[in-house]
């Protein structure tokens, strides 16, 4: 396959190309959802193709295809030319590209145990096992356990002699029991909600979740909810547990530091971003305990890899650093603008899609306080957990999180549980509130495996690692 | 395009292997461009040719599900045989009783020669003319232009043998000004019935009667709800109310309440796919044919759609709401919706406002709050105007809702006559027709300062 793309990389040269690249990707996919002891999805995907992408006339095409033979591989070259040719009817100024030394290189995911060879038998033991636990309540309506898992082979090569290969392992499991009663729905879920936690890695991640363990207590706890009452309204001192700080950071932190979005080329779908340029290095974003950094070469992180789908090398860097707004997550094309290279965050979803710049594992690093310290200093706040719903305009100010529990804090423990809790804040006011971050024994990446961005629509895997943290004086509930 | 014979070839020497009691094999083909937009000029603009094939093997009832990007014969059978042995791996489904019987399907028109073949220079012509037209008011533009064709087939071994071309454009304009924007969409199975010229226009307009935005604070409005706003709320409500899966785990707002008025007497929503007004498809990937369905008949819940797992469940047949076999433990989904045209205009909605607002679009709605009762959060987005003794007086800064939407449809005053397509995240195989809504209380609860 790689002499196929090298081959058509010399082609679009001899075509007068200022720049090309060709990815064939190859991409098998698992799913498994067993929902009230019924497996009701066990599917198996392969699916692979190449794209080309060019810079013609200063400007982009791109072209794709299934098939992967040599004609067609020409054929979606002259196409992906045509294209850029019609792109630059529009065109203000050339795109230039940051210069990268090429990589001749090769990345592979550890993976301890490869989840395509655990039996089909294994893994369905294990979720019909949690979901009869999950069952064993009259009032649980619903009791869903999935797993999923990718295996995706990369090769990447471009016309200034780049020659990629990586083969990423991506697994994540997890349940919901969702309880009814009188037209109340209440749901809890574990380890995450939205199809569970993931990481890059094998079958040990799934392993080490423990599922069965904690069945029991998400059980019980969603049919507490149904008798609970609901989340008192105001502004309060709140506790936000590590799954939903990783949301937070996903939709306040990763999205607007995207410099696609602040440069105004996401605006027809998702938006823009209101740290736009000038901000950099000034904007007060959050309290000086607001560290935020992107690591694309965290082990086990969803955002994890070794080169992104420019051929630029995995990174870490600053995005917010002791409160103040200092990065970008960047590209080629974009990087130049700020007199900077690439920082390699340019990923796509499959082969059939131009990479855009993605998070990759956006981390708030973590604080010096235990969460018992937190809790017992915290008396009368509020601890919120697990996201149930989401949403935030499009330039990434105004949020509003819907949780599935929360819990008054009374001398040092979780007490009353309350139902439908739902905050809401404007970014900057919002992190600047911020005087508590739990230490790294309560920190964990999260997986976020359903990032949309783009059009066509693309859906990224990327990951946060977060841990408990307290915000002053936030607003609790919804006003009428 | 590889033709009917071809595919049903293909797919039936796969189901010929035999090695279940039924099977079913789904193929899905397209050949599409997008050309997006930025800052007036075009940064992204991509073409793709894809197929997928699905084979759903039954054993018993026990079923397995594997698919495949590949079209070759030795992949297909391939595909075929890790179905196979993924159902005997499988456990009963206790609601599978038969893969569906043959049927006929209406003669609709999905396919336009000249929307397959619209290439990439004619695309970017018509960016072109949107930027030069946004240029005349000082505005610049941002958005995107599909087109392409499809092919979609079904076959079992029960006999069902389908196939359908189609063919898809959309078009989507944000124009902004200095402070300012507003928004435009078109949808069409065939390019030439979009009026681009129109959804330029539109954008620019929004932008430059929205300048200088006012601020106004968050409360209970009256508003008129443009059919781009309605769309949006609509995708949730039908996500969490209008399919199978939902209603029969007790967590849609029609759980329970069949033949109960759930919202005002003016609104009736229902699902059809065969009406070629808007982007209709004849059958789903069962192939099972489509046809009306009510789920919202004047205000009151008459039932939801479903596909023949759940249907089975409830003693029901399929309505055509199946989703692809990888899918279908998400039930039937409304892939099709329609809301019932009225008797009014927008231009007389607003002289009928004495004291509200317009709203263009919705931006990142949530229906996941809670879904028995129906309520969403979203941000208004591109155009949200102040309407004043019957007269538009110009742009508000964006407000988020946080509202029942059945309480909010409990108050619709008006219905345009007019309908407009609406794309939605399920792309080329639907879409939500629907009219403005002019509605007695809206909720708003937060606000920006944009």
């Amino acid at each position: 396959m790689k002499d196929k793309l090298k081959a058509t990389a010399d082609y679009l040269k001899s075509k007068g190309a200022a720049y090309g690249d060709i990815r064939y990707v190859c991409t098998t996919t698992e799913n498994i959802k067993v929902t009230n002891q019924t497996v009701d999805t066990l599917a198996h995907d392969v699916d692979q193709g190449f794209g080309v992408r060019v810079l013609v006339d200063g400007a982009w095409g791109f072209a794709s295809s299934a098939i992967c033979t040599r004609g067609e591989m020409k054929r979606v070259a002259n196409r992906a030319i045509q294209i850029a040719r019609a792109s630059a009817l529009t065109k203000r100024a050339d795109v230039t590209l940051a210069a990268v030394e090429p990589v001749a290189g090769r990345y592979v995911t550890a993976v301890e145990i490869d989840p395509f060879k655990v039996s089909l038998p294994r893994k369905l033991e294990l979720l019909l096992g949690v979901n009869e636990i999950l069952s064993q309540n009259p009032k649980i309506h619903v009791a869903e356990a999935s797993m999923d898992f990718f295996l995706t082979d990369k090769i990447f090569v471009s016309t200034e002699g780049a020659e990629i290969e990586q083969t990423l392992t991506e697994s994540g499991a997890g349940y919901t029991a969702t309880a009814c009663d009188a037209g109340e729905v209440q749901r809890r879920s574990y380890p995450n909600s939205h199809r569970g936690d993931f990481g890059t890695g094998g079958y040990e991640i799934i392993g080490r979740m423990d599922l069965r363990a904690h069945a029991e207590r998400v059980r019980e706890e969603a049919v507490a909810l149904l008798t609970a009452p609901v989340c008192p309204s105001g502004p309060r001192t709140i506790i936000i547990g590590s799954s939903q700080m990783a949301l937070q950071v996903h939709e306040s932190c990763g999205h607007p530091t995207e410099l696609d979005r602040v440069l105004g080329t996401e605006i027809s779908l998702a938006g823009g971003s209101f740290l736009t340029l000038e901000k950099r290095g000034k904007l007060r974003y959050g309290s000086k305990l607001v560290n935020i950094v992107a690591d694309a070469t965290v082990p086990g992180g969803l955002g994890s890899f070794g080169y992104d789908d420019e051929g630029v090398r995995a990174q870490r860097f600053d995005l917010v650093h002791e409160g103040v707004f200092v990065g970008y997550l960047t590209s080629r094309e974009t990087a130049p603008l700020l007199g900077q290279t690439s920082n390699g965050t340019m990923r796509a979803d499959g082969w059939n899609r131009l990479p855009l710049i993605r998070m990759t594992n956006i981390n708030l690093e973590p604080g010096i306080v235990s969460l018992d310290d937190l809790l017992a200093d915290s008396d009368g706040a509020l601890f919120l957990d697990t996201n149930k719903s989401w949403s935030i305009d499009d330039q990434r100010l105004n949020f509003q999180f819907g949780l599935e529990a929360a819990w008054e804090i009374r001398g040092g423990k979780k007490t009353q549980i309350y139902k439908n809790p739902v905050y809401t804040g404007i970014t900057p006011e919002f992190w600047n509130s911020c005087d508590a971050i739990c230490n790294r024994d309560h920190w964990h990446i999260w997986g976020v495996p359903n990032c949309g961005k783009g059009e066509p629509m693309q859906t990224a895997r990327v990951a946060h690692g977060a841990s408990p943290a307290r915000f002053r004086n936030v607003m609790v509930g919804v006003s009428q | 395009m590889i033709g009917s014979d071809r595919i049903h070839s293909a797919l039936l020497a796969a189901l010929d292997l035999k090695l279940g009691d039924q099977a079913e094999g789904v193929f899905i083909g397209s050949e599409s461009g997008l050309t997006r937009f930025a800052n007036s000029a075009i940064h992204q603009n991509v073409a793709e040719t894809q197929s997928k094939v699905y084979f759903r093997v039954i054993i018993g009832k026990k079923i397995g599900v594997a698919a495949t990007n590949s079209f070759t014969t030795g992949d297909l059978k391939r595909a075929y045989r890790t179905a196979a042995r993924i159902a005997k791996a499988q456990k009963d489904h206790p609601h599978f009783v038969s893969l569906p019987q043959p049927s006929d399907y209406l003669a609709i028109k999905t396919f336009f020669e000249g929307t397959a073949r619209f290439t990439p220079r004619q695309r970017a012509l018509k960016v072109k003319s949107i930027i030069a037209r946004a240029a005349k008011k000082n505005c610049t533009v941002a958005g995107s232009l599909s087109s392409g064709s499809g092919e979609l087939a079904v076959v079992n071994t029960l006999g069902v043998k389908a196939y359908q071309r189609i063919s898809t454009t959309a078009v989507n304009v944000i124009a902004m000004a200095a402070n300012s924007s507003g928004y435009a969409e078109g949808l069409a199975r065939n390019i030439d019935d979009i009026d681009f010229r129109a959804v330029a226009a539109t954008a620019v307009d929004k932008a430059l009667r929205c300048a200088n935005p006012a601020e106004i604070p968050p409360g209970e409005y009256e508003v008129i709800l443009e059919p781009p706003a309605v769309g949006a709320l609509l995708e949730w409500v039908n996500y969490i109310g209008f399919g199978s899966k939902p209603f029969q785990e007790n967590t849609s707002f029609m759980s329970g309440h069949l033949g109960e008025k759930i919202t005002g007497e003016s609104v009736t929503i229902y699902d059809d796919g065969t009406d070629s007004s808007a982007i209709a498809i004849p059958f789903d990937f069962e192939g099972v044919p489509k046809r009306k369905v009510e789920l919202i008949t004047q205000g009151v819940a008459k039932g939801v759609v479903y596909d023949s797992l759940t249907a089975s469940r409830d003693g029901r047949v399929s309505t055509g709401n199946s989703l692809t076999p990888d899918a279908s433990g998400e039930g039937g989904l409304a892939l099709n919706l329609f809301v019932q045209s009225g008797q009014s205009s927008l231009p007389e909605m607003i002289k009928s406002v004495e004291n509200g607002l317009l709203v263009t679009r919705f931006h990142y709605i949530n229906g996941f709050i809670d879904t028995p009762h129906a309520v969403l959060t979203g941000m208004t987005r591109d155009g949200l105007m102040r309407i004043k003794n019957g007269r538009l007086r110009g742009g508000v800064k964006n407000l988020r809702f946080t509202d029942s939407i059945l309480r909010a449809f409990a108050s619709v005053k008006a219905l345009s006559a007019e309908r407009q397509l609406i794309n939605a995240w399920w792309d080329s195989l639907g879409c939500i027709a629907t009219p403005a809504m002019h509605l007695g209380s809206f909720r708003f609860t937060g606000q920006t300062d944009f």
